[in-house]
């Protein structure tokens, strides 16, 4: 497809640890298309933060190629790397953490314009600091504020207005909203919406929260231990998740309503080490189907349906396919 | 009569700022073998609340008004020796953070004993045996008692903490965001558990949460606090089917539905207020859509919508009419 | 557009902006602990007496005058005179220049370095850190005043050897602090946040890390500028740093204690050194716990 932003092919990322390589992401293939948001859906451990980094280029990949616009930015020369900066911003997921105490809300905001030479001169970067301060909704009077003294929702809106301050068209939003109460969240997922609206901006949205994800999101993959475990549709992952594992978590959202009925699927067993893992299927240990085959063999990302992928051995046979 | 009433319950933090209003007159109750869920976001007076049902409010809190009675007697007036005895016997309570609820050098077995020792008359064999009862039923194994907590993963902690809150089979269990540092499988792990063994030893339990989910699946009543109060407070039809507070409407609109496709989420706008800085009449009136002028001025008192539904609002009436409205 | 004053914080949304600054923060917390600021205004007039000596009293330090030795506490002579004659209270006044520019040349040398090592250490890790972080722990192996005098007897006397000195054992030390605060701040998103931005590391290090591990080292200043006071008092008293007839608190005290045998009517000449010396160290010292107290995370709301 022409209009595809980013595609990811077959991407690894191992780290070394003194136990053994942890295989953070295995095998990952994925394409964003201009404008659409792709949620990534997983538990801790899943490898779904190391998938952005590495897409960011922020850790440099194991294997597999990354395609921006196109062109292979799996490693990088200089002139790609500045491109890649700035048209590729992240929003963090702690923001506590991801803020310079020291620094004041407008110095934290224009920090990647003077680090990218983008704006010329003081009172231009001023500027662009208010508009985007007003883009966020971020009051002006807040623009000499330290981040210890304003609320969550206010410090994203800081974390969010310094990813747009380079003018990305890609955005890596890493649990964005994880940290925040839910009315904060609510408030910061309608800005984010909104900003895609108005900037056709293309977001990769890393989030544990199903009900989020199946807000934002057009497309959604789900990983289990570094490994992609289903990718479709939104809409389509909600009404026939195919993957056990997509089922069981799929079932375990509490969901805030007095009528739903339905029969909950509790996964035994918890998320098994990352670090050498064993040959096979990782979500066997836990899965109620497994059998010889996926205890021994990874099984391989397939188009089970039109656009719907799935990794599993069984996953005909359980769906009556 | 109910286990636990709770009667305009006030606490306060004097600080050099101002008196931090955590907690401003709440009045709850709870029901043998029942669960109330206690909902409301960050800076709300949940924690402030249970950890005040304990008498164990930190420095510089103070407990200023109100009376606790549990089984008949008022838990503010009786003598700290009596209160030891209660904690972690008759009411117990589970942290949020499994990481830090659990000594790190002493073994999860000792752990659990040591509660049971404390407060059971019994011999060092008799708690070692009740130990690994106890672990058993939360799925650990005995074989595990000798681990140290950092061998285990979060859920197993969690259990862990499950454990020793409910080794001396409480009547009262007080649960703080019990699964908000876990997984959602891990998290329907746990809620299951709690749930199987709250039927078994017929505890009450009080459920803090943020999330209406875990609420919908474990609770009997609920309590949604706003600025240390409680604004909604009814059977979990009352809150869940006839939502009467503009708060309360506020948060089931600001979370995302897995059933229903909506294209903007109605989040409330605006942010808790500071508690120092409590806003006048009405907490809720900065934030609401209905308020007018009378809410700036005069705090509403509790209103009865129906018979056990509560609502803090002057204009329940016309809020209501008006999501029947938006329903249809 | 934005206009850089700071406006005045309005209250809104519940939502109080506090006027202080972090600076500022630190400064309300301080002023209430009584014993730190005792401590800051005896410092503050040392210093400007230390400054200002010349204007204070009317001797030259090395005037001598054999008529009038060992005088005890008069109106002319406030703290006395030593053993020629030479008025005590200016010795004192001139020396604390030696001692305070000695000690706050070393503890600046041993920050700047200590600084530069334990940055690198924490932040890029690896053979960087194992081999400089190795050669900390074979200096901080040796005794620090064992050091201070193998050094200054290798490089002789003079304010700026022994400032010398006196650094290399307070290096390793800072070093360590900076290379733990650096790996923990290392690990904040703010510095992943950086990266993404693609800001250099050199870059990263000056504008996010050193500024955040100012605080701690502040206050370890004030600590370590008491401790070099004693170093450099050791130093000349065992006849090593400053030599006279400059005088240097450690050496004024050395030569009083000379004439202990006679301390009933020689007080002066080892009370008063003596008793600047234990002050000075014990004002920077008491300002150094105050600082840590009024700066710490903690404390604050």
């Amino acid at each position: 497809m022409s209009d595809t932003l980013l595609e990811v092919k077959d991407l690894c990322k191992y780290y070394k640890t003194p136990k053994g390589a942890l295989h953070a992401v295995e095998g990952v293939n994925f394409s964003i298309r201009e404008g659409r948001t792709l949620g990534v859906v997983g538990e801790s451990g899943c490898g779904k933060s190391t998938l952005g980094w590495t897409v960011m280029n922020l850790h440099e990949s194991t294997g597999g190629s990354i395609f921006f616009q196109g062109e292979d930015v799996t490693h990088p020369t200089k002139a790609q790397k500045k491109v890649i900066h700035k048209s590729i911003q992240m929003i963090f997921q702690d923001p506590f953490s991801s803020l310079d105490p020291r620094k004041c809300v407008s110095d934290l905001i224009a920090e990647p314009m003077k680090v990218m030479k983008i704006t010329r001169g003081k009172k231009e970067t001023e500027q662009r600091v208010a508009e985007l301060m007003d883009t966020v909704g971020l009051a002006r009077r807040y623009a000499f504020a330290y981040p210890h003294e304003l609320d969550g929702g206010r410090r994203q809106r800081i974390g969010i207005a310094r990813a747009l301050s380079v003018e990305p068209r890609f955005i890596v939003c890493d649990e964005p909203v994880s940290a925040l109460d839910v009315s904060i969240q609510a408030q910061i997922l309608n800005l984010l919406q909104d900003l895609q609206e108005e900037r056709g901006l293309t977001y990769m949205f890393i989030t544990h929260n199903l009900s989020v994800v199946k807000h934002i999101s057009h497309d959604i993959l789900v990983m289990y231990l570094g490994c992609q475990v289903e990718k479709c549709e939104c809409e389509e992952l909600f009404r026939h998740p195919l993957h056990p594992y997509t089922k069981g978590l799929l079932s375990a959202i509490p969901i805030p309503s007095i009528h739903v009925d339905r029969k909950r699927i509790v996964m035994s067993g918890e998320v098994t080490s990352p670090i050498n893992p064993k040959p096979g299927c990782r979500f066997a240990a836990r899965c109620p189907y497994a059998d010889e085959r996926c205890r021994s063999e990874l099984p391989q990302v397939e188009e089970i349906l039109p656009d719907h992928f799935c990794a599993c051995h069984k996953v005909r046979e359980l769906n009556e396919l | 009569m109910s286990l636990l009433e709770i009667k305009d319950l006030t606490i306060h933090f004097p600080t050099e700022e101002g008196d931090v209003r955590a907690v401003n007159g709440i009045s709850l109750s709870v029901e043998e073998g029942k669960t109330l869920g206690l909902v409301g976001e960050t800076g709300a007076g949940k924690t402030t609340t249970a950890l005040g049902i304990l008498r164990l409010v930190p420095e510089p809190g103070e407990i200023e008004n109100g009376s606790i009675v549990y089984k008949g007697k008022d838990i503010l007036s009786m003598q700290e020796k009596e209160v030891q005895d209660i904690r972690g016997n008759e009411i117990s309570m589970i942290f949020q953070d499994p990481m830090t609820a659990l000594n790190p050098v002493m073994t999860v077995g000792d752990q659990v004993a040591e509660v049971i020792l404390r407060h059971q008359n019994c011999s060092k064999t008799e708690a070692q045996k009740r130990m690994v009862d106890i672990l058993a039923k939360v799925g650990i194994g005995a074989d595990r008692a000798g681990d140290y907590p950092h061998q285990f993963s979060g859920g197993m902690k969690q259990r862990v903490v499950i454990a020793t809150a409910l080794a001396c089979n409480p009547k009262l269990l007080l649960a703080d965001e019990p699964t908000t540092a876990l997984d959602v499988t891990i998290q329907a792990q746990v809620m299951e558990m709690i749930n199987e063994l709250k039927a078994e030893f017929q505890t009450s339990m009080i459920l803090i949460t943020h999330d209406l989910g875990i609420v919908a699946e474990s609770c009997d009543s609920v309590a949604i606090m706003y600025a240390g109060q409680i604004v909604e407070y009814g059977s979990l039809e009352d809150i869940f089917d006839h939502t009467t507070h503009p708060y309360t409407i506020g948060l089931f609109g600001s979370i995302p539905s897995l059933e229903k496709k909506v294209h903007r989420l109605q989040p409330i706008s605006g942010l808790m207020p500071d508690p120092v800085n409590l806003p006048t009449g009405c907490c809720f009136h900065p934030r609401c859509p209905y308020a007018d002028e009378r809410c700036a001025q005069e705090a509403p008192a509790a209103a009865e919508v129906s018979p056990g539904h509560l609502c803090r609002c002057h204009y329940w009436e016309t809020v209501r009419g008006k999501e029947a409205e938006d329903n249809v | 557009m934005a206009v850089k004053t700071k406006t005045k914080p309005a209250e809104e949304d519940g939502v109080r902006l506090k006027k202080r600054s972090n600076f500022g923060e630190v400064w309300h917390r301080l002023r209430k602990n009584k014993l730190s600021m005792a401590c800051l205004i005896f410092l503050t007039v040392l210093i400007l007496g230390i400054i200002f000596s010349t204007w204070i009293t009317p001797y030259d330090y090395t005037a001598q005058d054999l008529m009038s030795r060992f005088q005890l506490p008069s109106a002319a002579h406030p703290f006395g005179t030593d053993d020629y004659g030479r008025d005590l209270l200016t010795r004192l006044l001139v020396g604390g220049r030696y001692t305070l520019l000695i000690a706050i040349l070393s503890v600046a040398i041993g920050i700047v370095f200590g600084m530069i090592i334990g940055a690198l250490c924490g932040f890029f890790g690896k053979w960087i850190d194992s081999t400089l972080m190795r050669i900390m722990d074979v200096i901080m192996s040796i005794p620090g005043m064992m050091l201070a005098i193998c050094i200054s007897v290798a490089l002789g006397s003079g304010v700026f050897n022994t400032a010398l000195a006196l650094a290399v054992g307070t290096i390793p030390m800072i070093a360590r602090q900076l290379r733990s605060s650096t790996m923990l701040i290392n690990g904040q998103e703010y510095i992943e946040a950086a990266r993404s931005f693609g800001e250099s590391n050199f870059r990263i290090i000056m504008t996010h890390v050193i500024p955040n591990t100012l605080a701690p080292i502040i206050v370890q200043t004030s600590l370590y500028i008491g401790g070099s006071i004693m170093g450099i008092a050791g130093l000349s008293f065992l006849g090593l740093g400053v030599q006279p007839p400059t005088p240097e608190w450690g050496n004024i005290l050395n030569n009083g204690l000379d004439y202990i045998y006679d301390f009933s009517t020689r007080w002066n000449v080892i009370v008063f050194p003596a008793l600047v010396i234990v002050l000075a160290e014990l004002a920077f010292n008491l300002l150094g716990d105050g600082l840590r107290d009024a700066m710490d995370p903690r404390m604050r709301k």
